[in-house]
C-alpha cells in the first residue's frame, strides 16, 4: 500500500512542476535557516557545559556599594582564591586567571622578531586541575606551577613554531622578559567563556607570590565540594569579607561582598558583568528561536495553501478513489505521504546546501559547522524529527480537506473552489504579516544605528586614532609625542586612560569645599591636550596648563588639583559653569579647584545617557595616545607615525585604530542583529512571495475563461491585473495593518535598552510596506500578464 | 437479493420539495441484468447512486440479502459497498496519472488484496480483454472503447456481486458501444448482475429487464425476452 502511495505521490510531485518547485524551495529555505538558526543557538546554550563536574564551579562576582548605588563586577582580588581555599571547607579547589588585555596587549619577541598579542591571560597552577581542558604536551599539573613559565595554544604554537611538538622548551620574550614554554593546549572550545593564545604562570606576576585584596582586577573561580548549600557558602564568605575588608570598608564607607556565579551562566548570564569574550544576550536567542519557528511555518503555509488551492482539480480523482472504495484515512495517507516526501527531498536539499556553505556559515556564526555538529545521533534524531513534524503540519490540513470532499459532489463538474478559502486567506495575511513585520523591525534596528553612528558625540571622531601602550612603555611616550608633532602628521597628540568611546574609571565627589553634594563620578585621566584633541567645547574657564600640577605632583606636593567637570557634574553640584570656577571640591583623595567646564560629550555606548564626569592632569595613568591626524588621505601620516613609533619603540609594533571605528564596533550585537532581522526578512518575503505566485497562479488558471471573456469585451492589461490582484491586496492590506501594530510594539520595547534614541517616523514602515507591496504586485501582475497575453480565440474554444 | 421500498429522494428548497424519486419500489435478484431507461432527469443516475450506497440521503427502505442498510454502521456499509459493488461512468473516470495496470489495481488495494495476488487477476483481466499491451499505456493513450474496456476491468476487478454502470456507452461510438454490450452480456452470462442506466433503447435489448423511470416514478417494468 505505502509502495502504491509513494509511487502516486512521486508522480503527482513530478506531474505538477511549479507547484513542486514552489514548494521544494520554499520548505528548503525555510529548512535551512531553522536549522542553521538551531545550531547556533545550540551552540550559545552549550557554553562551558564541557568541563568535568561545570555544574560544581562557579566564578566568584564581587559587589561594590556605596550610599548612593552599588556595582556587580566579575573581577576580584588576587588574595580571594587563596583565602577562600584556606579558609572555607566547601570549597574543594579554585583558580585565579588575569585577563591582560583588559590593560594593555604585549609585545612577543621571538628571536628578534617582534608581535603584538592581545589574547595573554596569567593563571595559577590549578587552572588545568578546575578547567580540564585537553593538553598536548607539557604536564597539566606542573606547566603553570613556577615563575616564567608558558602555555600556548596549538594554533599558536603553529604560527610560531610550525607545530605544537616543535613549540615545548623553546623561549618567547614577552616585552622584556623570557618565559619557557612548559606546555601546549589544544585551542579554546569556541563554547568556552575562555579564549587566549598564550597563558603564564601567575607566579610571574608580583601579586602571584603576594596575593592583596586590592586590586580586583582577577577572575576567580572555584569548585565546589558535591552538595554544597549556596545560601552557607556565601555567608561563609561575607563572614571572611568582613575579617579582612571590614576595617576598610569602613574607613572609606563603601561595603563590598562576593557571591558565586555559576560558571554555566557566564555566557548567557548578567550582561553588565565583564567577560574575556563578548557574551550573548538571551533575549536575542529568544528572538532567533521566534523567527525560526516563523520561518518554518511560512514555509509550511507555503504548501497548505497550495495544496488546498490545488484540491479542486484533484477532486475528481478523489471522488473516485472514494468509488472504488478508498477508506478516508487511506486517502489521507496518500496525501500525507505526498508532503512527507516533498519534505524529505526538502531536507536533503537544506543538509546539501548547508554542507555546500559550511565555510561561509561558519565565519558568519563565529563556530564550525559541518558533519560534526549535522550529523552526530543527536542532531540526526533532531532533523528527522523536524522532518516529520513539518511534514505532518504541511500535509494534515490540506489532506483533511481533500479526504473529505463527498464522491458524489466531486465527480460532478459543479465543483466551487475545495474548502478552506478562509484558512488560506488567513494564512496569507500571516506570512505578509510575518515579512512586513520583520522587515519594519529591520529598520527600526536599522535607523538606531544610524542615530547612533551619527548623533553628534559632543567630541570629533574623525581622522582621530587610538594606540595602546604598556606601562612600560610609559617612559618613551612623551619622546613619541614630541617626535609626531614635530613630524608634522599630527595635528595633535594627547595621553589618556581610555579611549572616548568608553571611559570607565569610577570615582566619587564627597562633600567638603564649596560643594555639599555626594555622588559618583567617572573620572579620565589625560594630559593637557586632550581639550584640543577631542576639540572639546569649553562652557566656562581654561584648559589645563603646562604649568599646572599633576595629580601625582600634586599629591606630592599637597597641592590642590586643577580639574575640569563637564557641565552635568557641575548642575549636579547645584552651580552655573561660569560661577563653578574656581570652586572647591573634595575629589575623595584630595582638594581639587575647578579650572574649566566642558560641554557634555558621550563617554559611554549610547545605551546610557551622559553621567557626571571629571577630567584629571594625569598623564601618568594615561595607556592610550589620541592621535589627530590632518584631513585628507591618512595613509601617509599614519606611515609616518608608525616610523617614529617602530623606531622609538625599539621595534614595536604600531597597531592603531580608528576612534570612529571602535565606536562602531560597541554595537556589533545590535549590528548582528539589523543583519540578521535583514537576512531573514529577506527570506521571508522570498518565501512568501513565492507562495504568492503559486496561489496566483492557480486562480489565474481558474479565472482563464473569465478573463478571456473580458478581453473579448475590450478589457485592458490593467483591467485584468485589477481583477486578478484586488482579492490579493485586500489581504495585504491587512497584513500591513498588523504589522504597523507588531512594529510600534518592537520599537518601543527593543529601544528602551538605549538612553539615547533614534525618533522613528513613519519612515521604516511606508519603506517595508512599500517593498513587500511592491514585490508582490510583481509577483501577481506578471502572473496576470501571462494570463492576459493568451489568445481569447484559442482559451474559449477549448472549454 | 436487493429491495427497495418507497424510496423519496428530494431537495428541499424554501417553499417546497422537490421530489427526484418518488414512491420507488423495486426488487432486483441475484443474475438479472436491468436496464433503467429513461430522459434525462428522470432519476436514473440518482437512483444508481442510491443502490451504490454513494447516496445515503434518501426516505424509506433499501435491504440487501435482507439486511436493512440505514441501520448499518460506516465501517460495515463501507465495507458492503467494497464486497458488493463496481462501477462504471459514462465518462470512463480513470485516474489520468495512472497506467491502465495501476488503474485496474486501485480497487484491489482498497480491499487489500496480497501483491502476487493482485498481478494474476490483472493479469487474466488484461488478457480478457485483449490489453496486455497497453498495461503501461496512461489512459489519454487510449481510445474512448478502449478507455471504457479498461474502466470495465477496473469494475470487476474486485469481484463485485453487482456491476452498476450509468450511461456505459454515452461517450462511445455505435460499433464501440456494441463492443461494450457485448461485453456486458458476456459478464451476465457468467453470473453478474448488472444494472445500466441508459437512453438508448438498443442498449435494453442486451438485458432481461427494462425498468422505464419518468419524473422519479417508475412508469413500467418488463421482462424482456430473448431469441
Amino acid at each position: 500500500m505505502w509502495k502504491n502511495y509513494l509511487k502516486i505521490s512521486f508522480r503527482n510531485l513530478k506531474k505538477r512542476k511549479l507547484y513542486t518547485a514552489i514548494n521544494l524551495l520554499g520548505l528548503t529555505v525555510a529548512l535551512v535557516s531553522f536549522i542553521l538558526i538551531s545550531l547556533y543557538i545550540h551552540h550559545e546554550w552549550s557554553y562551558d557545559r564541557m568541563y568535568t563536574d561545570a555544574d560544581r564551579i562557579y566564578r566568584f562576582t564581587q559587589v561594590f556599594s556605596d550610599s548612593e548605588e552599588s556595582q556587580l563586577v566579575s573581577s576580584t582580588p588576587s588574595s580571594l582564591v587563596p583565602t577562600v581555599l584556606d579558609e572555607v571547607d566547601e570549597a574543594e579547589m579554585g583558580t585565579l586567571l588575569f585577563d591582560l588585555s583588559i590593560f594593555q596587549s604585549v609585545v612577543i619577541d621571538n628571536a628578534g622578531e617582534k608581535q603584538e598579542e592581545k589574547k595573554f591571560a596569567y593563571a595559577d597552577e590549578n587552572f588545568f586541575n578546575v578547567f580540564d581542558f585537553n593538553v598536548l604536551v607539557g604536564n597539566p599539573q606542573t606547566m603553570l606551577s613556577e615563575p616564567r613559565q608558558m602555555v600556548i595554544t596549538e594554533s599558536t604554537a603553529e604560527r610560531y613554531f610550525g607545530s605544537a611538538f616543535s613549540a615545548e622548551g623553546k623561549t618567547l620574550k614577552v616585552e622584556t622578559t623570557d618565559y619557557l614554554i612548559t606546555g601546549v593546549m589544544e585551542d579554546f572550545p569556541s563554547n568556552s567563556h575562555i579564549d587566549f593564545d598564550f597563558i603564564v604562570s601567575f607566579k610571574s606576576h608580583r601579586h602571584g607570590s603576594d596575593p592583596q585584596w586590592s586590586p580586583s582586577n582577577y577572575y576567580s573561580y572555584v569548585k565546589l565540594r558535591e552538595g554544597t548549600d549556596l545560601e552557607a557558602f556565601e555567608s561563609k564568605l561575607a563572614v571572611m569579607t568582613e575579617k579582612y575588608l571590614g576595617n576598610e570598608m569602613r574607613q572609606y564607607s563603601f561595603e563590598t561582598g562576593f557571591f558565586l556565579q555559576p560558571v554555566t551562566d557566564i555566557h548567557l548570564g548578567d550582561q553588565s558583568l565583564n567577560n574575556i569574550k563578548p557574551t550573548t544576550d538571551k533575549k536575542y536567542l529568544y528572538i532567533f528561536a521566534v523567527v525560526a519557528l516563523l520561518l518554518i511555518a511560512i514555509g509550511v503555509i507555503n504548501y497548505v495553501n497550495l495544496a488546498t488551492a490545488e484540491a479542486t482539480e484533484r477532486n475528481k480523482e478523489v471522488g473516485l478513489r472514494k468509488v472504488l472504495g478508498a477508506m478516508r484515512a487511506q486517502l489521507f495517507g496518500q496525501f500525507v505521504s505526498e508532503s512527507m516526501i516533498l519534505t524529505f527531498a526538502a531536507m536533503l536539499l537544506s543538509l546539501l546546501f548547508i554542507y555546500i556553505l559550511a565555510p561561509q556559515f561558519s565565519d558568519m556564526a563565529g563556530f564550525e559547522i559541518g558533519a560534526g555538529n549535522l550529523l552526530s545521533p543527536i542532531s540526526i534524531l533532531g532533523l528527522f524529527g523536524l522532518m516529520i513534524v513539518v511534514g505532518l503540519l504541511a500535509g494534515i490540513y490540506p489532506s483533511l480537506i481533500l479526504s473529505g470532499m463527498e464522491p458524489i459532489k466531486a465527480l460532478g463538474n459543479n465543483i466551487k473552489l475545495g474548502g478552506g478559502a478562509w484558512v488560506r486567506k488567513g494564512l496569507v495575511v500571516f506570512q505578509f504579516f510575518i515579512s512586513i513585520g520583520l522587515l519594519i523591525s529591520t529598520f527600526v534596528v536599522q535607523s538606531q544605528l544610524n542615530y547612533m553612528q551619527d548623533v553628534n558625540l559632543g567630541y570629533k571622531q574623525d581622522h582621530l586614532i587610538a594606540v595602546t601602550y604598556p606601562y612600560q612603555f610609559r617612559s618613551k611616550i612623551e619622546g613619541v609625542v614630541d617626535e609626531m608633532k614635530r613630524s608634522g602628521s599630527a595635528i595633535s597628540v594627547s595621553r589618556a586612560a581610555d579611549k572616548p568611546i568608553f571611559i570607565q574609571a569610577g570615582y566619587s565627589i564627597m562633600s567638603g569645599g564649596d560643594n555639599t553634594e555626594a555622588f559618583s563620578i567617572t573620572g579620565y585621566s589625560v594630559d593637557t591636550e586632550l581639550v584640543e584633541t577631542l576639540e572639546l567645547e569649553l562652557l566656562a574657564g581654561e584648559n589645563f596648563s603646562e604649568a599646572d600640577p599633576t595629580r601625582q605632583e600634586a599629591r606630592e606636593t599637597e597641592a590642590i588639583h586643577p580639574v575640569l567637570f563637564n557641565e552635568f557634574a557641575i548642575k549636579r553640584m547645584g552651580w552655573d559653569p561660569e560661577e563653578a570656577i574656581g570652586k572647591n571640591v573634595n575629589l575623595g583623595f584630595g582638594m581639587g579647584r575647578i579650572k574649566g567646564v566642558v560641554k557634555d560629550f558621550y563617554f559611554n555606548s549610547l545605551h546610557h545617557s551622559v553621567g557626571p564626569l571629571v577630567i584629571y592632569n594625569d598623564p601618568d595613568q594615561a595607556n592610550v595616545l589620541l592621535v589627530k591626524l590632518p584631513a585628507g588621505n591618512p595613509a601617509p601620516h599614519l606611515a609616518t607615525l608608525n616610523d617614529i613609533w617602530y623606531e622609538i619603540g625599539d621595534g614595536r609594533p604600531f597597531n592603531y585604530e580608528f576612534v570612529d571605528t571602535a565606536y562602531g564596533q560597541m554595537y556589533t550585537s545590535e549590528q548582528t542583529i539589523s543583519q540578521i532581522f535583514g537576512l531573514f526578512s529577506g527570506i521571508a518575503i522570498f518565501i512568501a512571495c513565492m507562495g504568492l505566485f503559486g496561489l496566483v497562479s492557480y486562480v489565474a488558471l481558474r479565472r482563464t475563461r473569465e478573463i478571456s471573456i473580458r478581453k473579448v469585451l475590450g478589457a485592458t492589461q490593467a483591467n485584468v491585473i485589477q481583477v486578478l490582484a484586488s482579492d490579493f491586496f485586500k489581504l495585504l492590506a491587512i497584513s500591513a495593518i498588523l504589522a504597523i501594530g507588531f512594529g510600534l510594539w518592537f520599537s518601543s520595547a527593543w529601544l528602551q535598552d538605549f538612553a539615547n534614541k533614534a525618533s522613528i517616523g513613519i519612515g521604516p514602515y511606508v519603506i517595508a510596506i512599500s517593498i513587500v507591496l511592491a514585490l508582490a504586485a510583481v509577483t501577481i501582475g506578471y502572473r496576470a500578464w501571462k494570463v492576459f497575453k493568451l489568445n481569447p480565440a484559442k482559451t474559449l474554444k477549448s472549454e | 437479493m436487493i429491495e427497495l421500498k418507497e424510496i423519496d429522494k428530494f431537495i428541499e428548497s424554501r417553499f417546497q420539495r422537490i421530489f427526484i424519486l418518488k414512491g420507488v419500489n423495486l426488487t432486483i435478484n441475484e443474475g438479472e441484468f436491468v436496464t433503467l431507461m429513461g430522459p434525462s432527469g428522470a432519476g436514473k443516475s440518482t437512483l444508481l447512486n442510491i443502490l451504490g450506497l454513494l447516496d445515503d440521503d434518501y426516505k424509506g427502505e433499501y435491504l440487501i440479502d435482507g439486511r436493512p442498510i440505514h441501520r448499518m454502521k460506516e465501517r460495515e456499509r463501507s465495507a458492503l459497498h467494497k464486497s458488493e459493488f463496481g462501477y462504471i461512468f459514462q465518462a470512463y473516470h480513470l485516474i489520468d496519472e495512472l497506467t491502465v495496470f495501476e488503474n485496474i489495481e486501485t480497487p484491489l488495494l482498497y480491499r487489500k488484496v496480497p501483491s502476487a495476488e493482485r498481478k494474476s487477476i490483472i493479469a487474466n483481466l488484461l488478457d480478457r480483454f485483449n490489453m496486455v499491451a497497453k498495461k503501461d499505456l496512461f489512459p489519454a493513450q487510449l481510445s474512448g472503447g478502449q478507455q471504457q474496456l479498461v474502466g470495465i476491468a477496473r469494475a470487476i476487478a474486485g469481484k463485485p456481486k453487482v456491476l452498476l454502470a450509468d450511461e456505459p456507452t454515452g461517450n462511445l461510438h455505435s460499433a464501440q458501444a456494441q463492443e461494450i454490450m457485448e461485453v456486458f452480456q458476456e459478464l451476465h452470462k457468467e453470473g453478474a448482475t448488472i444494472i445500466q442506466a441508459t437512453h438508448a433503447r438498443s442498449n435494453a435489448d442486451y438485458g432481461t429487464r427494462l425498468i422505464n423511470l419518468v419524473d422519479g416514478k417508475v412508469t413500467s417494468d418488463e421482462s424482456i425476452q430473448h431469441a
